[in-house]
């Protein structure tokens, strides 16, 4: 059979037709993972919208411009916008889209599992938008502490919605991370090896198993806060033998090990990017490797650092003090092998070079103010004021915000098949880069002083004017940073020269594909004999018999997860509509739990049984099977 | 580097390989790992709440007879599935069905005994009381809705057309949610020993 024969099979059989039903019912990983970059996106500039108008608010003292309570309602909503519906989300609209690619599979291990994620993620999002709409929105801060989010406090239906939401995002994120593992432990291309996988795969694996230990406290916890709010349940409050703390714990419990779920996956990206632009390998690529994986699972040794000021005793505030040291130490491991990578290899000064180089130093600022944090004494003084913000936000802009451009400008001529402007580019970065140095390193100092976080102004006098003016300042001029590149995306977009295969020269298997990838990926499924099969003589066309196309259906093959030695094909459904109408019913149903209609949310619940037997009935899709 | 990973033929024929039937139970293993961890959080908070309170377990300690007979329910019914799954492998999908819709009706049983315990439970203690009884509670109903949405998946593999290998999905659906099932048991287990069998040892010198 000739190439163009397969070519031309395998198009008929992976490509979802441009039609409305199409549009919804598709389970093609390239279609999701654009519009999980896409929604995540946009969750971002939302919640940078909200962060200005809160920097407007703060940019000099006794500022009028927002009322106390629509400045909480604010901060709150970019809080949890940021963490939950951008931060994590767009690095799984990364991995949605790349990870298939750089392992050479066709698409998913459960591709109907990965467009179910996407949507709830999309509903839980509007759910939450529910809220400011609503003009009820949370307003307790983004980790919504009680008893002050109890009703007694905050009778609206703000929390409500705040709670269920995030039940809602729980079951989304953690879909996507069992479809994550599986896809990476049993999908790899033959001969991709555990030690030959990019870097990138074992941060999303770490991460994808941390949110499956993770994330269920945090469903917990608010389940217990929306029983304790609207079903007269004794959790929290003290009066009835509850607890509060019990709220702080299963929230940290959760929470600190998601900050890594944040984190690592932007560290993967790095570890891919920064050796393509030095042109070599990556300098200890089992280092990183180990303490991906190790920070991942110390991870879960930290979480009463955001609690010391609680009162404890001496022994749990040491060993958590030391935990939270000792992940310094796996992060500044991978700090030291990018270090020498650069200093090894020949740099090329890209755009996405810039970015990623920058993030390694925003991290290295972060990371040690959180080593300052770490430290009892200090964490005492520094508690609740800005030098927290600070802090959080070198990690998390640092470490995530940077990153993912640096992964825009490294990939998006593989999505959109045209090149980025690099002068456009480099200008955007310099903006962002002054500007956000500019927004957030005065908040150390101010933190110092004294001033405290979540206060919706302060008095004239006490000298955070000049030092808070500054910082608006440079917020807005690091939206301005983020507008030139969305400029410079949407030209790119009309005009960008075209990429074609391999742009950068690069060594990962998704360079292989054509620019924007064939729905199925390469026409012969690789065989991988090493860790760079791009920079090392790779001949995916080395087929001479024609025995890897397997476009006997919608196939791909499945391996063994050490040596990733070929054990079967697996077969991977077509579109259909199942997973948006399950979505869907489960926005109603937590609609109805919100407005607390028990017999229509059970009925709800009865539909979702329904759609699950026919989303899992053999018929149902079996009309691109193999035959 | 790494060369003591073997490497594939290139020549392998991906076509000739029999088709993957474990991609669903790899998964339905992780669904546990997180569900395990959701039940692990709530045995933290029940201890966790249950840290100096003038009323508590020990206080109180619930019936121990309807626990063991619901345990002794639901771990028959995990044998019955068992011998249902080896049935399946021995390709004798009659006796597997059969296996199966005799693990639901068991599990059915469950539910109605656990809601007479309920009505016999409630007079002394209900979510709303304090905050033993919103966890007590949270526990052991948490667990029920576990146990419905095994029978609903039991039931929807009770009808499915065939078991064993198969070309399409789903792939060793009747395996892969007996798993579900046998978690559901060995969280029953839990909670008999930290809720109901815990408490009453603690509860014997108060002479309860």
């Amino acid at each position: 059979m000739s190439t163009a024969a397969a070519e031309q099979r395998l198009a008929s059989l992976w490509e979802t037709p441009k039609t409305l039903h199409g549009w919804f019912a598709t389970v093609d990983h390239k279609e999701l993972g654009l519009r999980y970059l896409f929604t995540a996106f946009a969750f971002l500039i939302v919640g940078g919208v909200e962060a200005l108008l809160m920097r407007i608010q703060l940019s000099r003292a006794d500022m009028t411009f927002l009322s106390p309570e629509a400045y909480n309602q604010i901060f709150t909503m970019h809080g949890a916008t940021m963490i939950f519906w951008y931060a994590s989300p767009i690095l799984s609209g990364f991995a949605v889209y790349l990870v298939p690619l750089m392992i050479g599979a066709r698409d998913m291990a459960f591709p109907r599992l990965n467009a179910f994620t996407y949507w709830t993620y999309l509903f839980s999002g509007i759910f939450l938008y529910l809220a400011p709409i609503l003009r009820q929105a949370p307003h307790a801060g983004w980790f919504a502490y009680v008893p002050y989010t109890l009703t007694l406090y905050s009778p609206s239906l703000g929390m409500d919605i705040y709670a269920l939401a995030l039940i809602f995002l729980t079951i989304s994120t953690t879909g996507g991370a069992i479809n994550f593992i599986i896809t990476i432990l049993r999908l790899r291309a033959p001969g991709m090896a555990i030690s030959r996988m990019p870097l990138f795969l074992y941060s999303t694996l770490t991460v994808s198993c941390v949110i499956l230990f993770a994330l269920p406290a945090l469903t917990a916890a608010c389940i217990f806060l929306e029983l304790d709010r609207r079903w007269g349940t004794h959790f929290f409050a003290i009066a009835n033998g509850g607890n509060p703390f019990l709220w702080q714990q299963l929230f940290w419990f959760f929470g600190h090990p998601w900050v890594y779920v944040i984190f690592l996956p932007a560290t993967g990206m790095i570890s891919l990017i920064i050796p393509v632009f030095s042109r070599r390998p990556v300098v200890g690529y089992p280092y990183i490797a180990i303490s991906t994986i190790l920070t991942g699972v110390v991870g879960f040794g930290v979480w009463l650092h955001h609690m010391f000021t609680v009162g404890m005793s001496d022994m749990a505030m040491s060993f958590f003090s030391a935990g939270s040291m000792t992940i310094a130490i796996f992060t500044t491991v991978q700090v030291f092998a990018w270090v020498a990578t650069l200093a090894k290899g020949r740099p090329v000064p890209t755009t996405s070079m810039y970015y990623a180089v920058s993030s390694v130093a925003l991290l290295v600022i972060g990371g040690l103010s959180g080593v300052f944090t770490g430290v009892i004494p200090v964490d005492w003084q520094v508690h609740n004021t800005y030098y927290v913000v600070a802090h959080i936000h070198y990690v998390l802009i640092g470490s995530n915000v940077f990153p993912v451009f640096a992964a825009f400008y490294y990939w998006l001529p593989k999505m959109t098949g045209r090149m980025m402007n690099e002068t456009l580019g480099k200008c955007s970065f310099w903006i962002m880069f002054i500007g956000f140095n500019l927004g957030f390193f005065p908040m150390h100092n101010l933190g110092l002083m004294g001033m405290p976080r979540r206060v919706f102004t302060y008095q004239r006098g006490l000298g955070f004017d000049s030092l808070n003016m500054l910082v608006t300042i440079g917020a807005f001029i690091f939206g301005i940073g983020i507008l030139i590149s969305i400029i410079n995306l949407l030209i790119s977009l009309r005009s960008g020269a075209l990429a074609g295969k391999n742009p950068w020269n690069s060594d990962g298997l998704e360079w292989e594909t054509s620019s924007p990838p064939q729905p199925y990926g390469t026409v012969h499924i690789p065989v991988v004999v090493s860790r760079h099969p791009l920079w090392d003589d790779f001949e995916e066309e080395w087929d001479p018999d024609d025995v890897r196309i397997l476009d006997q259906g919608r196939l791909t093959p499945t391996t063994t997860w050490l040596d990733a030695q070929p054990i079967g094909i697996a077969t991977i459904p077509s579109d259909t509509l199942a997973p948006l109408m399950l979505s869907i019913v489960m926005f109603a149903f937590f609609v109805f739990m919100l407005v607390q209609w028990v017999w229509v949310a059970l009925a709800t619940l009865i539909a979702t049984f329904l759609i699950g037997c026919y989303w899992m009935w053999p018929r149902a899709y079996a009309d691109k099977e193999i035959a | 580097m790494s060369s003591a990973v073997q490497i594939p033929e290139r020549e392998v024929a991906l076509a000739d390989l029999p088709i993957d039937q474990h991609r669903g139970w790899y998964a339905m293993w992780c669904v546990i790992a997180t569900e395990f961890m959701l039940f692990v959080c709530m045995f933290g908070a029940y201890y966790y709440l249950g840290t100096n309170k003038y009323r508590w377990a020990q206080e109180m300690p619930p019936k121990l007879l309807y626990p063991i007979i619901l345990l002794a329910i639901l771990l028959s019914s995990s044998f019955v599935l068992k011998w249902g799954e080896s049935q399946v492998k021995a390709e004798n999908f009659g006796a597997a069905r059969l296996a199966l819709w005799l693990a639901v009706i068991m599990g059915l049983g469950f539910l109605a005994l656990q809601t007479v315990e309920y009505v016999s439970h409630w007079k002394e203690l209900t979510p709303y009381s304090d905050s033993y009884g919103s966890i007590f509670y949270a526990i052991t109903s948490l667990h029920a809705i576990h146990v419905i949405a095994g029978l609903l998946m039991l039931s929807y593999v009770g009808v499915l057309p065939r078991y064993g290998e198969t070309r399409g999905s789903p792939h060793r659906a009747y395996e892969t949610v007996a798993l579900y099932w046998h978690f559901v048991d060995f969280v029953w287990i839990l909670i008999v020993v930290l809720l109901y069998v815990i408490p009453k040892l603690q509860g014997m010198p108060y002479g309860h």
